[in-house]
C-alpha cells in the first residue's frame, strides 16, 4: 500500500467520492461520512449512501464518535483524506483519540465495509463509544426520488436486517451492539414493521496505548433473494483488506491492458485520457443475474441504461476490453423482445432502454435499439470473433424488423415519437393511482419533443441498416445486406434532399408533418462522419456549430442560445452537453478543423481537470456551472475516448484480416505523439509518430496490414515499419 | 442521458382531465375494464415466459412501491376548509417545480385555494406563490401536506385528484393522480 502523508488539505473540494466494486457503489462528499448532497433538478438532494445490485441500499450513512466530553460527527473531526489502493481513508482527531478510517466497495455481498481503528498515544486505556446511523431505501435507483415508506426490520446475532418487498440490506459490525435504535427510540431485537427513518446502534470500544482498538461496519445487499449466508458476509467483515486488495489487482490489472497514449505537446491532453479511462473503470457492473455492462452514470444513473451502454462500448472496445463488450452486448439482447408488450413500452425486436437486476427492464426509445447493428459489427473488427458475432444475427434482423415497422414508406425516414403512450393505456384504465411524465418523445434529448424525424435517429438507422449489410457480407448474418443498403442509400438520399437549410448553413433538427424543424442543435453533426453529406455542407455545419450561440467555452449547447424556446437551465433545450462537445470534436476533426477539433478535447479535457477526474453531464448554458448534472456520466467520458483514437488518431482496424489504418489529426505544430498497447484481434499494436514518419510495430501471431493515406505495409509478426509522413498534417 | 424515469410515458391524452379514469369508477373489474385486464394478463405471461417469472415480480415490486409511497393511502380527508391529503415522496421526480396544479374531478383547483405544508415544523405556501423564481422543493422521503380550500364533494363518493407538477430543470410535465373516497374528519 503506498499511501500519501496525511493532509488536512485533501483533495479540492466539492469532489465528490465514488467507490465501486463490480456490485456496489458508496458515494460521500470526501468529509468522512456518507453524505453526498448536490444540486439535483434545481434542489439540494443528499446521494451519499451504499448502492448494491443496482439498488440504492441507504441514505445518508454518518458515524459519530462519543467520549466523556461529548459526541462528535466523523466529519467535523476530520484532519485529512488520502487515496489508497482500493478504498478511501480519512484520518480524525477527537481529544486523544486519533482514528482511521478505511471505506470499501465490496462485490460480494454487494455493499461496503467501513472499518474505524481507533488509537491513543499514552496514558491509561480510554472508552470509546462508536454511533451508527443511516435511513433504509431499498428501491431500485431507476426510480429517481422515493424512499418507500414502510420497511420489515428483524434483528439477527450480528445486527439486522431490512426488508422492502423483495429487496433488503444486511447490516452488522465486528463489534456486537451495545444498543440499538429504530426511530431514535430503543430497540430490544426481535421484529419490526412499518416506517423507518432511521436505524442506529452504538458499539463500545477499549481503547489501549500501542493496541489500536477496531470496529468494521458491513453494510450489503440489493435482491432479498440474493442475500448471501450470513458467514460469507462474516468472512468479508473479518478481513476488510482482502476486499481492497482484489478491487486494486483488478483495476491494474485491467489498466495494465489497455493503450497507453501520450501527446508531449498536450500534456492536458494526455491526463485528460487518463481521467477518462479511470472514470470509464469506475462504471464497470457486473450486479448479479448474468447480466453485465457499465453503468450511466452517478449518482441518479446508476443503472445499466441501454443507449448510455451503446456510447460507452465503442471506448470500451478501443480500450481493449473485448470480452467486456461481447458480455454486455449479451446482456442487452437477452432482453430483446418477441412480442409486444405495451406493458412495458416495447415492441417486438426492440432492445430495453434500462436494465438492472430483478430483472427490471424497460423499453420505449426511439434510438436506443439503433445502436446495437453497428456495435455488434464494430465489435467484430475489434476482436475478429466471428463465432460470437455469428450468434447474434437473428438479434440484429430482428432489430432490422423493428426499424422497418417504423420507416416511412415514400422517404425511407424513421419516425418515432409515442413510444411508450401504451403503458400509460395498458395500466390507467385498471389502477387507482396512475402517474407519468409526459414526455413527448423519446430521442436522446428525450425531455423535448423532436418528433417525427430527428436527424440523429436518421443517421442511427442508416448506420443500423449497413452494419447489418457488413456483417451479412462478414459471414455473420444470414440475411440479404443487398436490402439493407439499398434503404440506407435511400435514407442519405432522403436526408440530402429534406434537411439541409440553406439560411443557416445547417441542417434541420427534424421534419414533422412533412414540414422541416428549423431549429439548430448540434445533433446535426452527427451527419458529418456518416458520409451522407458532400464535404463541403459538412465543412459549413462544423463551422456553423462553432459559433457562439451553440459552442460556448465550456462546451457545446443543446439548443442554440438565438432559439425562442432556449433556456439556460433546461435539460435539452439549452444546457450545455459535454457528449455533444465530443461530437463537435469528432466533426471538426473529420472535416480537417484540427485546430478547432483540438479546442473542443481540451475544454473536456479541462472540465475533468477542474472536477476531480469526473465528466460531468451537463452546465447551464450560460455559465460553466454543472447544473441538474451527474457528476459522472459514462456519455461524457466515452465519446471524448472514442473521438481520440478515432478522429485525432484516425484509427480504424479489421482483426479479421489483420489490418489497421491510420489517419492522424495532429496539429502543425505538434513534433510527436505515441500509443502503445492497442489491441486489434489477438495482436497487439504500438504506433510512434514524428511529422516525418509513423512507426507500426505488431506483435500479433498473422502479419498485419497497415494503411496510412497513400501508403501502404505488411508488418510480420514481432516486425516494425515506418511509414513516411508525406502528406501533411490537415 | 437524458433518460426517462420509470413511470415516464407519453400517457398523457389518455389521461388528461378531459379523458381520464370516470369518477363513479369502483374498485374491481367492471365489464368496460375486462379488455385491458386481459390485455394485461397477456403481457404479463408473455414477459413471464420469455424472461422468467421473477421479472413480473421485481416489476411489481417497484411498481407497488411507487403506488404505496407517494400518495399516502386513506389519506384523503374532508374536512371545514375542503380537501386535505399527504404526500409521503415527491411523485416521480425529485428537485425544484416552478409549478403545480391540482385538479379534482377534472375541475381545476385555483391555485391560490391550494396550500402546500412542507418540512418540520410546516411551512405552508400556496401554489400561487410557486414560481421559477421561489420553486417547491421536493425532496425523497419527505412528506407534502396539500390542503384544497373550499372544495367541496358529495359524501361517501370517490373523488379522482391530480396533479401536475413542472420542474424547473426538465422540462416534461410530471403528473400523477389517485381515486379515493374521502374520510370525513371528525369536527374539534
Amino acid at each position: 500500500m503506498n499511501l500519501s502523508a496525511a493532509s488536512p488539505s485533501g483533495p479540492p473540494p466539492n469532489v465528490p467520492v465514488l467507490l465501486t466494486s463490480l456490485a456496489s457503489a458508496v458515494l460521500l462528499d470526501g468529509r468522512g461520512d456518507l453524505e453526498l448532497p448536490r444540486e439535483t433538478r434545481g434542489a439540494l438532494i443528499d446521494w451519499g449512501g451504499v448502492y448494491g445490485q443496482l439498488i440504492r441500499l441507504s441514505g445518508p450513512w454518518r458515524l459519530s464518535l462519543a467520549t466523556e466530553s461529548g459526541a462528535t460527527a466523523l466529519s467535523d473531526c476530520l484532519t485529512g483524506v488520502e487515496k489508497a489502493p482500493g478504498r478511501w481513508r480519512s484520518r480524525h482527531r477527537l481529544g486523544r483519540f486519533d482514528v482511521i478510517q478505511d471505506i470499501v466497495a465490496v462485490p460480494s455481498p454487494s455493499g461496503a465495509i467501513r472499518t474505524l481503528s481507533a488509537s491513543i498515544p499514552e496514558g491509561p486505556p480510554a472508552s470509546l463509544l462508536v454511533v451508527s446511523t443511516f435511513a433504509p431505501y431499498l428501491l431500485p435507483v431507476l426510480v429517481e426520488g422515493i424512499r418507500p415508506t414502510a420497511f420489515h426490520v428483524e434483528a439477527s446475532s450480528r445486527g439486522l436486517t431490512v426488508r422492502q418487498r423483495g429487496f433488503a440490506l444486511d447490516y452488522r459490525s465486528s463489534v456486537t451492539p451495545s444498543r440499538m435504535f429504530l426511530n431514535r427510540a430503543a430497540w430490544g431485537g426481535g421484529r419490526f414493521q412499518g416506517p423507518v427513518e432511521q436505524v442506529a446502534s452504538h458499539h463500545e470500544l477499549t481503547v489501549v496505548p500501542g493496541r489500536p482498538a477496531t470496529i468494521s461496519f458491513l453494510l450489503s445487499g440489493g435482491l432479498e433473494r440474493d442475500l448471501g449466508p450470513s458467514n460469507v458476509a462474516d468472512a468479508v467483515l473479518s478481513d476488510p483488506n482482502a476486499a481492497a486488495r482484489a478491487i486494486d489487482a483488478a483495476d491494474r490489472t485491467w489498466e495494465q491492458g489497455t493503450p497507453i497514449l501520450r501527446f508531449p505537446n498536450a500534456p492536458g491532453l494526455e491526463r485528460a485520457y487518463g481521467f477518462a479511462r479511470a472514470a470509464l473503470r469506475r462504471l464497470y457492473t457486473s450486479p448479479g443475474e448474468g447480466l453485465t455492462g457499465l453503468v450511466a452514470g452517478y449518482p441518479w444513473y446508476s443503472s445499466i441504461w441501454c443507449r448510455d451502454l451503446a456510447w460507452m462500448l465503442p471506448a470500451t472496445l478501443w480500450l481493449g476490453d473485448f470480452d467486456w463488450v461481447a458480455r454486455s452486448l449479451a446482456s442487452v439482447f437477452r432482453f430483446q423482445l418477441h412480442a409486444e408488450v405495451p406493458l412495458l413500452g416495447g415492441e417486438p425486436g426492440e432492445l430495453p432502454m434500462q436494465i438492472s437486476p430483478g430483472p427490471i427492464f424497460l423499453y420505449g426509445t426511439s434510438d436506443t435499439t439503433l445502436y446495437y447493428p453497428g456495435l455488434v459489427a464494430q465489435y467484430l473488427r475489434h476482436s475478429g470473433n466471428r463465432e460470437t458475432a455469428a450468434q447474434w444475427s437473428a438479434v440484429i434482423e430482428r432489430i432490422l424488423g423493428w426499424g422497418q415497422a417504423r420507416t416511412d414508406a415514400v422517404t425511407g425516414l424513421l419516425r418515432h415519437g409515442g413510444e411508450a403512450e401504451e403503458i400509460a393505456t395498458a395500466t390507467g384504465q385498471l389502477t387507482r393511482v396512475r402517474y407519468g411524465i409526459d414526455s413527448p418523445d423519446t430521442t436522446i434529448w428525450d425531455s423535448v419533443n423532436r418528433r417525427e424525424h430527428a436527424i440523429d435517429v436518421q443517421v442511427l438507422w442508416r448506420q443500423a441498416l449497413l452494419a447489418a449489410a457488413e456483417l451479412h457480407e462478414g459471414g455473420a448474418s444470414a440475411s440479404p445486406g443487398r436490402d439493407w443498403v439499398q434503404a440506407a442509400d435511400r435514407i442519405a438520399r432522403s436526408v440530402r434532399e429534406l434537411y439541409p437549410w440553406s439560411e443557416e448553413g445547417y441542417l434541420y433538427d427534424s421534419l414533422r408533418s412533412g414540414a422541416p424543424v428549423a431549429r439548430v442543435r448540434p445533433n446535426a453533426l452527427r451527419t458529418v462522419t456518416s458520409g451522407i453529406l458532400d464535404p463541403d455542407l459538412s465543412h459549413a455545419l462544423v463551422l456553423r456549430a462553432a459559433k457562439e450561440d451553440l459552442t460556448t467555452p465550456w462546451g457545446v449547447r443543446t439548443l442554440s442560445a438565438k432559439d425562442p424556446g432556449y433556456d439556460p437551465q433546461s435539460y435539452h433545450d439549452g444546457e450545455v452537453w459535454t457528449i455533444a462537445t465530443a461530437w463537435a470534436a469528432e466533426a471538426a476533426l473529420a472535416v480537417g478543423e484540427v485546430e478547432l477539433g483540438l479546442r473542443y478535447l481540451r475544454t473536456i479535457g479541462e472540465r475533468m481537470d477542474l472536477e476531480g477526474g469526473w465528466a460531468n453531464e451537463c452546465y447551464r448554458g450560460d455559465r460553466p456551472e454543472a447544473f441538474d448534472s451527474c457528476f459522472l456520466l459514462g456519455f461524457s467520458v466515452a465519446p471524448f475516448l472514442t473521438t481520440l483514437f478515432e478522429r485525432l488518431w484516425g484509427l480504424s482496424v479489421d482483426a479479421r484480416v489483420p489490418r489497421l489504418e491510420v489517419d492522424p489529426s495532429f496539429p502543425s505544430d505538434w513534433d510527436s505523439s505515441s500509443l502503445e498497447q492497442l489491441r486489434i484481434g489477438s495482436g497487439v499494436a504500438a504506433l510512434d509518430w514524428t511529422p516525418v514518419r509513423m512507426r507500426i510495430s505488431w506483435s500479433g501471431p498473422d502479419p498485419l496490414q497497415v494503411r496510412m493515406r497513400g501508403s501502404q505495409a505488411v508488418v510480420a509478426p514481432g516486425g516494425s515499419v515506418d511509414l513516411p509522413v508525406n502528406v501533411p498534417t490537415r | 442521458m437524458t433518460h426517462r424515469r420509470f413511470g415516464e410515458s407519453e400517457g398523457s391524452t389518455l389521461a388528461r382531465p378531459n379523458t381520464q379514469v370516470a369518477p363513479d369508477a369502483r374498485p374491481g373489474v367492471s365489464d368496460h375494464r375486462l379488455g385491458p385486464a386481459l390485455s394485461l394478463v397477456r403481457q404479463g405471461l408473455s414477459v413471464g415466459r420469455e424472461f422468467g417469472m421473477h421479472s413480473l415480480e421485481a416489476l411489481l415490486w417497484v411498481a407497488e412501491t411507487v403506488e404505496e409511497s407517494v400518495y399516502v393511502p386513506r389519506s384523503l380527508v374532508r374536512n371545514a376548509e375542503g380537501l386535505s391529503f399527504m404526500l409521503a415522496n415527491p411523485p416521480l421526480r425529485v428537485g425544484a417545480f416552478s409549478s403545480l396544479r391540482f385538479w379534482v374531478d377534472r375541475v381545476e383547483v385555483p391555485s391560490a385555494r391550494v396550500r402546500l405544508g412542507t418540512g418540520s415544523p410546516r411551512a405552508w405556501r400556496t401554489a400561487a406563490e410557486i414560481s421559477g423564481a421561489a420553486p417547491l422543493e421536493l425532496r425523497p422521503g419527505e412528506p407534502t401536506e396539500v390542503a384544497l380550500d373550499q372544495v367541496s364533494t358529495g359524501v361517501e363518493r370517490e373523488v379522482t385528484v391530480r396533479l401536475e407538477l413542472q420542474s424547473v430543470a426538465i422540462p416534461p410535465l410530471v403528473w400523477f393522480e389517485f381515486t379515493e373516497a374521502p374520510r370525513t374528519e371528525a369536527s374539534p
